[in-house]
């Protein structure tokens, strides 16, 4: 979206003297909002005026990268308000937090576990934050120091102490972490920190007046590499003020906001602070900071932020092959269905319920569903025999007994010709009614 | 696309006739049956006819409101009759219309400030209605940019582009086209389109399959709003259907009776 | 630098429904419970409304649960052969809002329970509690078509919410609800067009059920398709609120019997070490998913685990706290 006819209009001498060739400013300021003239035509623009156009052909939300190497994150240039009007791209940053009064050495070798694999995929938490709660910056600095030689992955740092930050940067500065907080109070100091070691700044307002003002200071000491902190730490207001920096920035284009955003829990119960952190990763914050370093406490958000950053034009496809579920052998069925994740998992949940040990097969269909597969002719009984005999299933499984999905019925008895002897069940058409089907059929 | 039903206007005879002999018994029934229809607003038109147009808006407005709850919309260039009627008015009123005119916008602007009425504005001044779409474009931005300054925010013009019949001025259409899509460049938030849709087929064959294809296509180009016949049943259905293609609806099986009863 | 806050403004809103009656209305419930009114996306009170906080229900079984993971034994081991005393736990030791009892015994799989063993399970729960109760069948719509009419005329007057009605099965629920005066689940499979269609078949059989349609949009686990259902969920809402009013309805989603049965939340510790606990684990997926439709919109959740649900009373406490700037 670039800028309208009337803000052009208001930045043009507003003198119609046609030496564009426009009969008025208000028909130029039209012809350039309709990307049919160039500013370069107008001898009297002033500068403001052309760096207001120039400022419009930016994106919204700029990038920001935090960390180095293999393990930069990348933050903003967020286009949407609703996932479903396009997507979401550049998943949250979950940055579990240590403090420099506890054992940093133990947290963080704790931190670089956190690591997990589901639904074929690898979940990690990226970002690794250190807090100053000594107030000592020989600590601070020892334990930034700690953290660095224990793990790669991007860092924060936490302190509203320029001094502090300085010490702690002598050791990190090259990992180029991202340092908070720039206040009202230390934004001279610490926007020429960050500017001299070239590491991403988060700018900490008291409310969203104040950080608008924050960043319009920092800017005007050159430096652009920012994330924006409201200070609000209450669920409700946070929410708020997340919506507010994501709406102003995409639909409003406000300047001011076309940064990363940052939030941070306030809960020191580790269950509200799991469902807290939640909200912000569903509502718009690109970093997140929490205490919580449990497994069963990340894995669920790891999971979460995996779901809503998916493209929700593209179907989402999981891998094609054959999958054991529970103890499956050579005596197990084989239940045939296709790669749309969505139904694979609803199937692989039923089967899995019903205790017996099964194969799914998995067909390639481009991850679409099975009737939208089964209709484009990307499920056909030659293409399920193919994939039956690439899977490996004809030497590792003696019991040749398929089930069909219900939808597709009309397969069975080619299905039979093409597998060359496999016996070939007609199952439920709903992965609903698998329970019942293999509780008749194989318990 | 928001629905102003065209049919109480002084130029039908029922009307003409209803609004001579103090009757408001065709008034009301045309007010519950565009209702019906599908109607969004009623336009109200005393015809070239009345002779005190003030009082014969004040009437018109009384009866229609009587029948029905729905906003009404203003339809004079008599101003005075337009403020009169305002003040009778229960929802915040539409008041139709204004050209690219300084004093007529002057008149009319803080008017609808004050009453918290919305704004048909054409993109004509006193040279007429331009022929090609940059010159729509600028009177359209003049109308913004004067409603601006006076208070009045653009996301309440609704600004037309001017259609002629497509018989005598058949060059116009894709210049109306374009005129729609880069009226949305003017300003943010954007002001509104509208278009009388039945002019496009004035003297034609097949009136009512031209409204509708040109209803469509200028939905597709942006139109917002449409002073049309709500009683159309194949406009409506047409309008309904472009509503699921443009993705402004959430569709399923029943969307037309969705779309046609969605006020009910 | 003052930043101008930008509130959207919303043509409509969403509906309310109003569940359970009390003796003076005709019924036996201590009180009833609103849902729906939203002027607003969720939470968002600096621009509307959020007139009713969403609430929480917990799973009744009219017969104890076989598959249920054994933590949940500690839980309600003492209560799941007998309804009312089940019901009874829920409300007074857990804080549920209302009561879903769901009638799995009916299953022909399970008990074959008859049509009257049903409405004693449901007359049980009903002398037991005073809260609102939402009932449903045991999930297999043959079976389920002859429960609904003898469930609904037990209850008449307490005003359940009864379901669960699909597209392919809609006539005799809707039909037990328009002669006894009950709300209705409607129910489509992550389906927003289904959605919507079901809910104008409902009307067109009686408009009096206008205003006593609860949507279920089907609910994902995390994990399982989670964000499909939050990107309906939101595009529903969001449409409510531009006015179509066929997509005005509040929303339900059972939260605990699809978490309750994925992967993360059934495996042992012990099989998967690399999850973490499993307790802990599942609790927290079934607070994360209800968290995940708390933000698209949601206004009832069917929890299962009773910390779970703690955890989520808490935050729903959070999230009603103004926000207006």
């Amino acid at each position: 979206m670039g800028l309208t006819g009337l803000e052009i209009y208001k930045h043009l001498p507003k003198t119609n003297c046609k030496e564009c060739g426009s009969p008025t400013c208000l028909a130029f300021a039209m012809a350039l909002a309709a990307g049919k003239a160039s500013l370069d035509a107008c001898p009297y623009v002033s500068d403001e005026a052309k760096e207001a156009l120039d400022s419009a052909s930016a994106p919204p939300i700029k990038l920001v990268k935090v960390g180095t190497g293999d393990h930069v994150v990348d933050l903003g240039e967020e286009t949407e308000i609703f996932r479903h009007d396009k997507r979401f791209f550049h998943p949250t940053g979950l940055a579990v937090l240590i403090s420099d009064t506890e054992d940093v050495a133990a947290k963080v070798e704790k931190f670089e576990d956190l690591k997990f694999h589901r639904v074929g995929l690898d979940y990690v938490t990226d970002m690794v934050a250190v807090k100053c709660d000594s107030g000592d910056a020989a600590k601070f600095k020892e334990a930034v120091e700690t953290v660095a030689g224990k793990t790669e992955k991007a860092m924060v740092l936490l302190t509203e102490d320029p001094a502090v930050m300085e010490a702690a940067l002598d050791v990190v500065a090259d990992r180029k972490p991202l340092l908070w907080a720039a206040t009202a109070d230390n934004y001279e100091k610490m926007t020429e920190l960050a500017k001299g070691k070239e590491c991403p700044l988060v700018l900490k307002g008291k409310d969203l007046h104040e950080t608008a003002e924050l960043v319009e200071k920092v800017v005007a000491l050159g430096y652009k590499e920012l994330v924006l902190d409201s200070g609000a730490r209450e669920t409700s207001k946070a929410l708020a003020d997340l919506t507010q920096f994501r709406r102003l920035a995409v639909r409003k284009k406000f300047r001011p906001f076309g940064y990363p955003v940052f939030a941070i829990t306030s809960k020191d119960d580790p269950r509200e602070e799991v469902i807290q952190a939640g909200v912000y990763l569903s509502k718009y914050a690109d970093v997140v900071v929490m205490k919580a370093c449990e497994k069963q406490q990340l894995l669920p958000l790891l999971s979460w932020r995996q779901n809503i950053y998916t493209d929700p034009q593209k179907p989402v496809a999981v891998e094609a092959k054959l999958n054991a579920v529970g103890d499956a052998d050579e005596n197990s069925p084989v239940y045939i269905t296709t790669n749309f994740s969505l139904t694979y998992f609803l199937v692989e949940g039923e089967i899995e319920a019903t205790r017996i040990p099964s194969w799914i097969l998995s067909v390639d269909t481009a991850g679409t569903s099975v009737l939208t597969a089964y209709a484009d002719n990307k499920f056909s009984a030659e293409i399920i025999a193919e994939a039956l005999k690439k899977s490996g299933a004809e030497e590792n499984v003696k019991r040749h007994t398929l089930i069909l999905p219900g939808y597709v019925a009309v397969l069975k008895g080619s299905l039979e010709e093409e597998s060359g002897g496999w016996e070939v069940m007609v199952g439920p058409r709903e992965a609903s009614g698998i329970n019942k089907f293999a509780k008749e059929k194989f318990a | 696309m928001i629905i102003i039903g065209e049919r109480i206007n002084g130029m039908y005879n029922d009307i003409g006739k209803a609004i001579k002999g103090k009757d408001p018994k065709p008034i009301q029934e045309w007010a519950r049956r565009q209702e019906e229809g599908g109607a969004d607003y009623l336009d109200l038109n005393v015809g070239p006819a009345s002779p005190n147009k003030i009082e014969a808006m004040k009437w018109l407005i009384e009866v229609t409101q009587e029948a029905s709850d729905l906003p009404l919309c203003l339809d004079s260039t008599n101003y005075d009759a337009i403020e009169e009627g305002l003040k009778l008015c229960k929802k915040p009123a539409m008041i139709n219309s204004v050209p690219a005119e300084m004093p007529k916008m002057e008149r009319v602007f803080p008017m609808a400030v004050q009453y918290g009425a919305e704004v048909v504005a054409l993109a004509m001044n006193e040279e007429g209605i331009p022929k090609d779409a940059d010159s729509r474009i600028a009177l359209a931005a003049e109308l913004v940019a004067t409603a601006d300054s006076l208070g009045f925010s653009p996301e309440m013009l609704y600004i037309d582009p001017l259609t002629l019949p497509c018989n005598v001025a058949q060059d116009h259409g894709p210049e109306v086209m374009r005129t729609l899509r880069e009226i949305k460049l003017i300003s943010d938030p954007s002001p509104k389109t509208v278009i009388g849709l039945s002019n496009i087929s004035q003297g034609t064959q097949n009136r009512d399959l031209i409204n509708r294809t040109f209803a469509v296509m200028a939905m597709a180009n942006g139109l917002d709003a449409g002073i049309v016949d709500a009683n159309d049943n194949e406009l409506m259905s047409a309008i309904a259907t472009a509503r699921i293609l443009l993705n402004k609806d959430i569709y399923c099986d029943s969307f037309v009776n969705v779309f046609i009863n969605r006020n009910r | 630098m003052a930043v101008e806050i930008l509130k959207e403004k919303y043509r409509s809103k969403v509906g309310e429904v109003v569940l359970g009656a009390t003796k003076e209305e005709g019924g036996t419930r201590s009180h009833t419970i609103t849902v729906g009114g939203e002027t607003s996306l969720p939470y968002l009170h600096f621009e509307g409304e959020t007139p009713n906080r969403p609430v929480m229900a917990l799973e009744v079984w009219d017969t104890a649960p076989t598959e249920w993971p054994p933590f949940f034994e500690k839980f309600y081991g003492d209560v799941w052969n007998d309804p009312g005393e089940w019901a009874k736990k829920c409300v007074n030791e857990f804080g549920a809002d209302l009561i879903q009892l769901r009638l799995a015994g009916a299953d022909p799989d399970i008990n074959d329970a008859s049509p009257e063993d049903c409405t004693v399970a449901v007359k049980k729960v009903l002398e037991a509690v005073g809260v609102p109760l939402i009932v449903i069948g045991c999930g297999k719509p043959e079976k389920d078509n002859l429960i609904y009419a003898p469930v609904a005329e037990a209850a008449a007057g307490e005003n359940l919410l009864l379901g669960v009605a699909e597209l392919e099965n809609y006539k005799a629920v809707n039909s037990a609800c328009m002669a006894n005066k009950h709300n209705i689940i409607a129910s489509s499979p992550i389906d927003i067009n289904i959605c919507k269609q079901l809910n104008i078949l409902i009307i067109e059989m009686s408009t009096a059920m206008a205003n006593r349609i609860i949507i279920d949009p089907t609910v994902a686990a995390l994990g399982y398709g989670a964000e499909y259902s939050f990107s309906i969920m939101e595009r529903a809402r969001n449409g409510a609120l531009q006015g179509d009013k066929m997509l005005g309805m509040p929303m339900i989603g059972n939260i605990g019997s699809e978490v309750w049965r994925t992967k993360e939340a059934i495996t042992p510790t012990e099989d998967e070490p690399g999850w973490g606990e499993q307790e802990e684990r599942g609790i927290l997926w079934e607070a994360t998913t209800a968290m995940a439709y708390l933000q698209s919109g949601i206004d009832m959740l069917v929890m299962r685990h009773p910390e779970a649900l703690k955890i989520i009373e808490k935050q729903i406490d959070d999230l009603m706290q103004d926000n207006s700037y």
